[in-house]
């Protein structure tokens, strides 16, 4: 676990979400409560959409493009569709949030 | 007998003396030490002394006689100065205290916000019998007010016990709901409302900016300029460790005083116990744990081995009428579920949070009789998978399978005053009453009463009114609801956000008996539009119930980037302009297309890129065309009189002008107008929403047209001689549509669904036409901005990533 | 504790009495006369018609109503009253919803040396006003009192009106406003007991019990809560306020409480008016706390919900 600070907690507004790129690609920071946040490839599974311009709900995000829904948790696609995003390791330490470095290398390599 | 020193008279500290003295009276010399002049009382019942319903005297714990009684020494109102590890003394004012053993029970401190003021007389912390005092003597001035800072337990208890006092009572909070740390939104918002409800003004997102007097507290001063009369200002915005004895004996401190699992320092024969500790990176500041440790320390000094663990906690609010529980870590958690319960009649909500099968939080607000259950199955880790569907229940419901949930709730719950017919102002009691006279079916309310008599968009809750009283003797039509959160249709939604005056998100949640915590993809941005369009200058538009591109105003294409459209007033440009637009074209090297609504679209545009495209938009004097968006598209126009030889009347300017008035506010669904200067329609007026055809005697207005999936001819509406005419009407056509069009409805569907008889009524009334004239006007003071120059100076950053690890790597 | 075998308080309560609605008549159902006998075997053959007399009064008008001088008025039996030296009653009407329980009535004597005060508080223009009252020798206060009015929230009528719950208030001169608030400490007035009537027109009502340390309205006062949101789904109560001479405070130390004093339908006092939901009036008998001779409760209702019990022990 190589935990990397990359923002402050407020810099999410709640319900909302923001990217981070790496070298596994971009990375999206959900914000589902005031202290909960999740991490996920950005990319949609269906036709690679920006995750982090849906729409969050509960724990869940719904694609911009054409409605697809995953669990922020573990990433599977909700309802009929069959697919699945990466998850990331994140947390939250004093209002900072921490990202693992070594699980996004991983997924790059 | 060994000499036992305790500095401290608190809570943690008498109950660890009562644990001594009841299993061995006499294995310690005792004497203890307290800066405030009294022994142990039970601190957590000030907020009931501060309100009257307890007196001071009932809620000593320890009083003279104890303490004489158990051969303890006092030194009532002294303050330790310091402690000498080596010979092991305590030195008080005057006088030295040998000891053999040590315990510093010091407490916490509130915590003053810095702010400049914050040490003017009148600004009070919220810790001891002094500071109520205090403000029991504030209270019995002429004229008193109160200012809270913190809208935490503590601070919410002296707000109610203040107002009982009869003061002004205002409580800052700089968060978005009250007590967030315990609850979450819909829970804050009843406890906001019931406090409300008592004369105390709650802000919420409040920051202070400074405490402003002559000499002592006159007001405080927001932020945000808000300025608030106050004679006194209670600090409740945390507490703070008192370790700094500990700092001075040279003990291992952190952010407070370090112990062992033991209670023990770093000093063998120094303990320490209470909210001055820190026990493996955990501070304290409810009394559980405190008693835990207090038992621990005490088996400690006997001699009896004993371990201190933490363990869950729970909290309930001590203000008089407000019941509200809340246990265990509900915020945060991998793979949890939530189960929630709303009961908007009783006023009750309940959340349950599971993970992994068992029980790990729970709020409740209004019905807090299981809460000891729920409690111990947190406690206890019960497996709850066998009782999953009945668990929110309660106790008394496991085994049972009768689901409780009413999908009637909100409308059984509505009061009898509650409006349902806006149109012909009937209301829930009207309806019933009907009913119990033999109005049995639809068609018979609306004989007696009128109600959906007019528009109709009332049916549904009309139905339910009848279905509420009827039963199973009458049988609700089965309209498609919002979506999967609710029962309702959005026109009860609509209907219900009128009457019952829901302001923001979570009380709609709550009131309407959402099933899930903080809605869904459909409906969320559909309340977002009917709360800003009922309460413009109440409500705030909430960006994250938003689609993508009216989030980002811009147009989000298929692979991920964005198309820009500034406006072209009626379709009128300058060299000027389009100069600028190939510039940007060129600069960020866009794909340009000319649009059917007469303007020039920008494609492919990268996220980060957006904030600069705009800013050299701006730049040029151009605005958003919110191309994206449900609110105005485009206003299109033929040259009218300017230039054409058929040209009746003024179409461009006209056109024009309209979409000068009408850019910028939220609508149902997008809006697309044309002007055409003569019958000859260049402009294609007649398939538009709103088309206005230009005639020697002034202006046809018709409306409803449509040309996408569905191809249909618009309807006159009325004729008229002046541009103003053109303008009041259009204006209050708009804002009809806006107060009452299901969310996604086109105007075509909207006035197929209330008819345009209805519409030409509504309208032909001048008092209502310019009612809605002016409430448009009211709705554009806060929407009609540019949101592009808006998210250039404030948003910019948001639309750039958190952060970029790729720096270090090789690309 | 120190046991009290003689107390030396008077409290000021001196008759209490219940009539319930039987037919279109009230009836007499229980009463507690002190030593006022002739007076009692005056009242138990009684009945009132709507309108008349002090419980047909508070019938008819549907709230509470005061009368402070018997002769000459509509007091069916003032000249017992008199002779029993009791000049002055309230009459508190028991609504569950729209149908009236019953009409719990408190007699109350003059001497002039006691000082304590029965308040009656309605809803005018948003606020609570005093709608009447008596108040023994205190006559500054009486007049201090009718001139203010508290909004929701504010003070003890106002905190009992937004709490919609029994308080008992124990620093009564410093509750509410600046004005009332000096005289009520002349006046030597300490604790407060405010109750929530609820009226069939849904017009706030709070009636406040004021009492000074040697001649309270009542020597025990305990506050029972029976609303299925404290105690659950089966009929009981649980004791979560009180004060008593003897035993001084009745409220349980831990919060949330651990095994708090409950009542079980019909077991003791309070298990009556659990089981009837009407008034209860008891005098000696088994279930009365120790050294209390006599006793009543009133019950509160949420529309027809019982919700609280108040019982007050002379």
């Amino acid at each position: 676990m190589s935990w990397t600070d990359i923002g402050e907690l407020g810099a999410i507004p709640i319900r909302g979400s923001r990217i981070v790129k790496t070298n596994a690609g971009c990375i999206a920071i959900f914000r589902t409560t005031e202290t909960e946040v999740f991490a996920t490839s950005n990319k949609c599974a269906h036709k690679g959409g920006p995750l982090s311009e849906g729409i969050v709900h509960d724990r869940k995000i719904t694609c911009p493009l054409h409605n697809w829904v995953f669990s922020l948790e573990t990433g599977e696609a909700q309802g009929a569709d069959v697919g699945r995003i990466k998850t990331y390791p994140v947390k939250i330490k004093n209002n900072r949030l921490l990202l693992d470095l070594d699980a996004i290398n991983a997924s790059a390599a | 007998m060994q000499k036992l020193v305790i500095i401290g008279a608190g809570m943690a500290s008498g109950r660890t003396l009562e644990h001594i003295v009841e299993a061995s009276p006499d294995a310690f010399d005792i004497t203890i030490i307290n800066a405030e002049p009294r022994g142990n009382y039970n601190r957590i019942m000030l907020s009931p002394v501060l309100a009257g319903e307890r007196s001071y005297e009932e809620i000593i714990t320890h009083d003279d006689d104890w303490y004489a009684s158990h051969n303890i020494a006092t030194r009532f109102g002294k303050t330790v100065t310091s402690v000498d590890r080596d010979r092991k003394v305590v030195i008080i004012a005057n006088e030295e205290v040998s000891y053999d053993k040590l315990i510093i029970a010091t407490g916490s401190t509130p915590f003053i916000i810095p702010v400049p003021g914050h040490d003017l007389p009148g600004v009070i912390g919220y810790r001891d019998l002094e500071d109520t005092n205090a403000m029991i003597d504030a209270a019995a001035k002429a004229e008193a007010c109160a200012v809270v800072i913190g809208g935490g337990l503590l601070g919410l208890e002296a707000a109610a016990g203040l107002r009982m006092r009869g003061m002004e009572v205002t409580v800052l909070h700089n968060d978005g709901h009250l007590m967030n740390r315990q609850l979450d939104e819909a829970a804050g918002y009843l406890l906001q409302t019931d406090l409300e409800k008592r004369g105390i003004t709650v802000m919420t997102n409040a920051n202070t900016q400074q405490i402003a007097g002559d000499g002592k507290v006159e007001k405080v001063v927001l932020e945000d300029g808000t300025e608030i009369p106050a004679n006194i200002v209670l600090m409740t915005a945390g507490i703070r460790p008192a370790a700094s004895i500990g700092q001075a004996t040279g003990i291992k401190v952190g952010r407070a005083i370090e112990v062992d699992h033991q209670m023990r320092t770093s000093d063998p024969d120094i303990f320490a116990v209470g909210e001055c500790v820190e026990f493996e990176s955990n501070i304290f500041g409810l009394v559980a744990p405190l008693y835990d440790q207090a038992k621990v320390l005490a088996n400690t000094l006997l001699g009896i081995e004993d371990s201190f663990k933490i363990r869950e906690l729970s909290t309930k609010l001590k203000v008089t009428g407000c019941d509200l529980f809340s246990a265990g870590d509900f915020a945060e958690g991998d793979a949890r579920e939530d189960i929630v319960f709303r009961d908007p009649k009783r006023r009750v909500y309940k959340r349950l949070v599971i993970e992994n099968d068992r029980l790990i939080g729970a709020v409740m607000y209004g019905d807090t009789a299981d809460s000891n259950w729920f409690f111990g199955m947190i406690k206890d880790g019960t497996n709850i998978e066998s009782m999953r569907e009945t668990l929110i229940f309660g106790p008394a419901f496991q085994g049972g399978s009768a689901s409780q949930m009413d999908p009637l709730a909100a409308v059984a719950a509505l009061p009898l005053e509650a409006e349902i017919c806006g149109c012909n102002g009937v209301c829930k009691g009207d309806i019933t009453q009907a009913i119990e006279a033999g109005a049995h079916t639809l068609d018979d309310v609306r004989a007696k009463t009128k109600a959906s008599a007019s528009c109709g968009t009332c049916t549904g809750l009309v139905e339910q009114v009848l279905a509420v009283s009827l039963g199973d003797r009458f049988e609700v039509s089965a309209e498609k609801p919002v979506c999967k959160c609710t029962d309702l249709t959005h026109e009860d939604v609509r209907r219900l956000i009128k009457a019952q005056k829901l302001k923001s998100q979570p009380a709609v949640w709550q009131e309407l008996a959402w099933k899930t915590p903080n809605g869904c993809p459909s409906c969320r941005p559909a309340i977002n539009y009917y709360l800003l369009a009922d309460w413009p200058l109440e409500y705030q538009d909430d960006l994250q119930s938003r689609f993508v591109n009216e989030r980002n105003h811009a147009n989000i294409q298929k692979d991920g980037t964005y198309s820009v459209v500034p406006r072209m007033w009626g379709g009128i440009t300058t060299a000027d302009e389009l100069i600028a637009i190939a510039t940007a074209a060129k600069r960020f090297d866009a794909t340009v297309k000319v649009t059917g609504g007469q303007r020039i679209d920008l494609l492919g545009i990268k996220k980060e890129d957006l904030p600069l495209i705009w800013s050299d938009l701006n730049n040029a004097g151009m605005v958003s065309g919110h191309a994206y968006t449900k609110g105005l598209r485009t206003v299109k126009t033929c040259v009218g009189t300017d230039w054409c030889r058929f040209g009746t009347q003024d179409s461009t300017g006209l056109g024009i002008k309209l979409e000068k008035k009408l850019w910028g506010s939220w609508t149902p669904h997008k809006l697309k107008l044309a002007v055409s200067g003569c019958p000859r329609n260049c402009s294609e007026a007649t398939c538009k929403d709103i088309g206005i055809i230009c005639v020697d005697s002034g202006y046809q207005i018709s409306v409803g047209g449509a040309a996408g999936m569905d191809l249909k001819k618009t309807e006159a509406l009325v004729d008229v001689a002046t541009e103003a005419e053109v303008d009041e009407w259009v204006t209050a056509f708009v804002q009809l549509y806006r107060e009452n069009g299901k969310y996604l409805d086109r105007i075509y569907k909207w006035v197929s669904k209330v008819g345009l008889d209805w519409i030409k009524e509504e309208l032909s009334d001048p008092q209502r036409r310019m009612e809605l004239f002016d409430n448009f006007a009211i709705s554009q003071s806060v929407y009609q901005k540019d949101p592009w120059a808006d998210h250039v100076s404030n948003r910019a950053n948001q639309y750039e990533p958190l952060a970029d690890l790729t720096m270090e790597a090789v690309t | 504790m120190e046991v009290m075998t003689n107390p030396v308080t008077k409290p000021f309560i001196k008759v209490a009495e219940i009539w319930v609605p039987e037919n279109d008549k009230l009836v007499y159902a229980g009463g507690d006369y002190g030593s006022a006998d002739a007076f009692a075997r005056v009242s138990i053959v009684q009945s009132f018609s709507k309108g008349e007399g002090l419980p047909g009064k508070a019938w008819e008008s549907r709230k509470p109503v005061v009368i402070k001088h018997f002769d000459g008025s509509y007091f069916k039996r003032a000249a017992a009253a008199a002779e029993a030296g009791l000049t002055s009653a309230v009459a508190i009407p028991v609504f569950a919803g729209n149908t009236l329980k019953a009409v719990l009535v408190i007699l109350c004597g003059s001497d002039t040396d006691q000082k304590g005060a029965i308040e009656i508080w309605q809803g005018i223009n948003g606020n609570l006003a005093l709608a009447d009252g008596f108040f023994g020798g205190a006559t500054e206060f009486e007049a201090a009192s009718k001139g203010i009015s508290f909004s929701f929230g504010q003070g003890l009528p106002g905190a009992v009106w937004a709490a919609n719950t029994p308080i008992l208030n124990r620093d009564i001169a410093r509750a509410g406003t600046f004005i009332r608030s000096g005289h009520a400490a002349a006046a030597g007035f300490k604790t407060g007991l405010g109750l929530p009537i609820p009226l069939p027109d849904n017009n706030p009502c709070v009636v406040t019990l004021l009492s000074a340390p040697d001649t309270p309205i009542a020597r025990r006062f305990e506050i029972w809560d029976a609303r299925p949101e404290c105690v659950g789904a089966t009929r009981k109560a649980m004791l979560i306020d009180g004060l008593c001479e003897r035993e001084g405070a009745l409220w349980a130390q831990q919060n949330p409480p651990v095994d708090p004093p409950m009542a079980d339908t019909w077991k003791g006092p309070i298990g009556q008016v659990l089981g009837t939901g009407l008034p209860y009036v008891q005098r000696e008998g088994s279930g009365l706390p120790a050294a209390y001779e006599s006793m009543f409760a009133l019950p509160i209702y949420r529309e027809t919900d019982l919700a609280y019990i108040v019982a007050c022990y002379l």
